[in-house]
């Protein structure tokens, strides 16, 4: 342990003077989601120190916002709990004279986004994907043949099709919001609907297919998909590329494919954000400017692998990312999409306990 | 160090009764302010109504200008006792605790009778073995369970070489993988206080007992046991407990069915992000567990006064 | 009991079960794919790459810090709480301290962390201390929840306790205090440092508590490696357990051989 301590010792008294003067941003993201260089670019170019920390859900980092002054100067929720966040007073409207490179933003997707934050007046796209189906070729075309209905929901919720593949692993997003909708998707009801009778035409539909269901979690997939451990997921784009990538790195043999189905997907953003009482309002300021950058945005998905919103940064985005349309969709796909609801106490209640009944059939 | 003994010594001395008081004072005051307190803020919020805002729940006590009302809110409470769901989860997680915390104390009882009973220095390095494992990081460990649980794990695989099974027996996401989780994560909390009592057990009562023609077993049932009931008692209570509201190891092992108070309160406080019902979740789960344990400690307490 | 067979063989199947997935972490950190379920070859790739990662260390150095601090204190407290509750007889606030002792074991781990956090924050704004969230704060919540696991300990260790040398030590005149350090204390010493052990690993291992009591840039051990997980466990993580391991089996292996030359010089 001595080495340790020797090593973080010294980094710490080498920080200790640049700390008095210089000014600090505190910034919370989601693990593994920014370019290996992006931090030192933005520390070099301003003078800013970073203090940059991770989280791997949503939940705690909402707590914290709602228990007040988290510390935080920039986070980056979901689009669905933004929202919510939103609407409990947690974050300052953005000063846009500070932030000029709004105007390399996609304005389409600013707009699918303003469904969450009205007039994007609090938050700025960071990265945004779809909630579809990520599946191991192979093991799909064994057992539903060449013809795979793998570019429609069918193929998880069509019980003949969800029994075939039972054997060799589905798995559903612990996300009730996402697995709702979706079920009301191919449904044909209005994926926003609050209807209770609609909501549980889709708990019914789940149910049925519950049976063959592997297991219920929103992360396990990932590795388990690039094992062959499971073969179907309803998981998160970004999600089921890493897993393909891991599985091609490792030599497993497994080939991992991801697709947004016809009948429509869910589509939500990762978003900047600043907290009311962050104590650097200016510095946040700057990092979400400097992030708007095409090149660094570019960097960012080249690495990461997700879809950005920045415009001016397509040309500087790999060619093959950008024409995979898995991660950047085609117009006609970009039109299924749909976006969730905030929904008040009451119906987001009612919607959970659904989801705890297909979970548990209690 | 027997100089600065003196000081306090003869500082708390001087002090005499009040010396007497001092003891109590000082974790009295810290679990006043760091556990009473905010244990009373969760009590407030479960009493309280549900809102968007920031904190995520209204005011008990609201004031116009002219006069306060309170405004207590049972309703929470009431849902709870509505929905079997809530009960169902309660006595599933006593369930899955209790048959956890026995099969911790069948495993953790001979070990620690094993050790306590060693010489030094294999005593201290059989101990330490013990804990050893806990200073990696306990997810890890949940990880490593799960490599071997999975059906293209260590043991199915094992199991398939050897051509005992033909196809791999599903263990992980069962109630099964539950239980190896709990008692692999809180075996030590069993054998640490186990060890600590009985290292002390005099060997002269063993000794007496066989002479006076006990059988091992009977020297056990009748001897050791009952002396060694205060370790039992603490160390079942350390694994029973906390097992109760275990949330991470039935999410990381557990099957979708798997549906402990933990995970209740957690799609309260976070799904629902209905904060007054999952604290009226945790204070309804705490009054029903804590008025029993209090009693035992008490009991405990009472006897030893006694003796 | 003496020759009997059942006991060994549980010991060792039992050190089999605490063992085997610790095995299993020190053979991945060695493994050159970055899947923890495929062998890819053998290589220290990985304890390259923890070095080279800031994030991870200091984080163990935290967590470290953290438990060392919060472990003593919860031990010194706990005792007392133990002592008191089992020595005092009656007095008034018993009952108080009897309930709030136990209760934290009760407590979910949300419940601890959440209204601690609403303490914390509530407590900047009256009294601007803890001014923002961190180690500190971290501190104060392990010590507050280890307290309690310390208090279970020692306290049956003092119910096992033969409180005749107590007595007789006071009715020769000794002072309570006096009698505590030169008595009391030795004989439960085996239950202090099981308490400590038993308050250090927890403190290690929270995950959920500190997650909510941290603020910036104090992220212990646990929360760094959770939020790795989502993409399985990393294998610098595994290099890291490994290493300490390593360093702990090494420093009980030369403590085992002093206390082995201590024993064999006494026998000479």
């Amino acid at each position: 342990m001595k080495k340790l301590a020797i090593l973080s010792l010294s980094a710490s008294v080498l920080a200790l003077p640049a700390l008095a003067q210089q000014q600090v941003v505190n910034v919370y993201n989601w693990s593994d989601y920014i370019a290996e260089d992006t931090i030192a670019k933005f520390e070099a170019e301003t003078g800013i120190r970073v203090v940059y920390d991770v989280y791997d859900s949503n939940e705690v980092l909402e707590a914290r916002l709602l228990a007040g002054s988290s510390g935080y100067d920039v986070v980056v929720p979901t689009s669905q709990y933004l929202a919510r966040q939103i609407a409990a007073g947690v974050y300052q409207p953005l000063n846009k004279d500070l932030l000029p490179n709004l105007a390399n933003m996609d304005e389409e997707l600013m707009q699918a986004a303003a469904a969450y934050d009205p007039g994007n007046e609090h938050s700025v796209i960071y990265m945004w994907g779809t909630t579809g189906i990520g599946y191991n070729v192979d093991a799909v075309r064994e057992r539903l043949g060449e013809d795979a209905p793998t570019d429609s929901w069918s193929m998880i919720f069509d019980p003949a099709n969800a029994e075939k593949l039972a054997d060799c692993g589905i798995t559903m997003l612990d996300a009730p919001p996402d697995i709702m909708q979706t079920a009301m998707a191919y449904l044909g009801l209005d994926p926003l609907s609050q209807e209770e009778s609609d909501l549980e035409q889709a708990a019914a539909l789940l149910e049925q297919i519950r049976p063959y269901i592997r297991y219920i979690h929103s992360s396990q997939y990932i590795t388990d998909l690039a094992n062959g451990e499971v073969c179907v997921s309803i998981g998160y784009s970004g999600d089921v590329f890493i897993a393909a990538d891991r599985a091609e790195s490792a030599g497993t043999g497994v080939e991992i494919d991801y697709s947004v189905p016809v009948e429509g997907a869910m589509q939500w953003f990762d978003m900047m954000a600043i907290p009311a009482d962050a104590p650097n309002p200016e510095a946040a300021h700057a990092f979400i400017n400097f992030i708007m950058k095409p090149e660094i945005t570019a960097d960012i998905t080249n690495y990461v692998y997700y879809a950005n919103a920045n415009a001016a940064s397509m040309e500087l985005v790999e060619e093959e990312i950008r024409n995979d349309p898995a991660i950047f969709p085609t117009p006609e796909v970009q039109a299924k999409l749909f976006p969730t609801i905030t929904r008040d106490a009451r119906a987001e209640r009612t919607l959970t306990r659904l989801w705890t009944r297909v979970r548990t059939g209690q | 160090m027997t100089g600065a003994r003196r000081v306090t010594e003869s500082a708390l001395g001087r002090l005499g009764l009040s010396g007497r008081a001092l003891v109590v004072a000082v974790p009295l005051v810290w679990l006043l302010v760091f556990f009473l307190i905010p244990f009373l803020v969760v009590a407030k919020i479960s009493l309280s109504e549900v809102t968007i805002a920031r904190p995520p729940y209204l005011p008990l006590l609201e004031w116009d200008g002219l006069r306060a009302t309170l405004n207590l809110n049972f309703e929470n409470y009431a849902y709870l006792w509505n929905d079997p769901l809530y009960g169902n989860a309660y006595l599933f997680s006593v369930r899955v605790a209790f048959v956890s915390a026995t099969l911790a104390l069948l495993i953790g009882f001979p070990m620690a009778y094993y050790i306590a009973r060693s010489p030094e220095p294999r005593r201290t390095l059989l101990l330490t073995a013990v804990i050893l494992p806990f200073w990696t990081s306990f997810l890890l460990r949940v990880y490593a369970w799960q490599g071997f649980l999975r059906s293209n794990g260590v043991i199915n695989n094992t199991l398939i070489s050897l051509g005992i099974i033909d196809t791999p027996i599903v263990m992980l996401q069962t109630d099964f993988a539950v239980y190896i989780g709990i008692v692999y994560t809180y075996l030590p909390f069993m054998i640490l206080p186990l060890y600590a009592n009985l290292v002390k057990l005099d060997d002269s009562l063993l000794e007496a007992s066989a002479d006076l023609g006990g059988r091992p077993v009977a020297t056990f049932f009748y001897v050791t046991l009952p002396l060694s009931m205060p370790g039992i008692i603490a160390g079942f209570m350390l694994v029973f407990v906390p097992a109760i509201g275990e949330f991470v190891i039935p999410e990381l092992l557990g099957g979708p069915n798997t549906l402990m108070i933990g995970r209740v309160l957690w799609n309260e406080f976070f799904a629902n992000r209905d904060w007054p019902v999952a604290s009226a979740v945790a204070i309804a789960m705490l009054v029903v567990l804590v008025v029993p344990i209090m009693a035992l400690r008490s009991a405990q307490a009472r006897a030893e006064e006694k003796r | 009991m003496k020759r009997g067979i059942f006991l060994p063989l549980v010991t060792v199947l039992g050190f089999v079960f605490l063992y085997a997935p610790i095995l299993s972490l020190i053979v991945f950190s060695f493994n050159e794919s970055r899947l923890v379920t495929v062998w890819g070859g053998f290589s220290t790739r990985w304890y390259g790459q923890l070095f080279r990662d800031p994030q991870i260390l200091n984080a163990a150095w935290i967590s470290l810090r953290v438990a060392v601090v919060s472990a003593s204190i919860a031990v010194v407290l706990g005792t007392l709480v133990a002592f008191v509750l089992m020595r005092f007889g009656r007095f008034r606030s018993r009952a108080l301290l009897t309930g709030m002792a136990t209760a934290p074991l009760v407590m979910p781990e949300v419940i601890t962390g959440l209204s601690l956090l609403l303490l914390f924050v509530s407590m900047e704004q009256l009294l601007g201390w803890p001014a923002g969230r961190g180690e500190t704060t971290i501190i104060i919540a392990h010590i507050t929840f280890c307290l309690a696991y310390v208090a279970v300990v020692v306290q049956s260790r003092l119910a096992g306790m033969d409180q005749s040398v107590e007595e007789a030590a006071m009715d020769l005149g000794a002072r309570p205090v006096r009698v505590f350090f030169d008595i009391t204390l030795p004989i439960i010493a085996p239950a202090l440092v099981a308490g400590w052990l038993l308050a250090f690993t927890l403190s290690l291992d929270d995950l959920v508590i500190a997650s909510f009591v941290t603020g910036p840039g104090a992220s212990t051990l646990p929360m760094v490696i959770f939020s790795k997980v989502r993409l399985g466990v990393s294998p610098d993580v595994n290099a890291l357990a490994t290493i300490i391991i390593g360093i702990v089996a090494l420093g009980v292996g030369i403590a085992m051989w002093q206390m082995r030359r201590a024993i064999r010089r006494d026998r000479e």
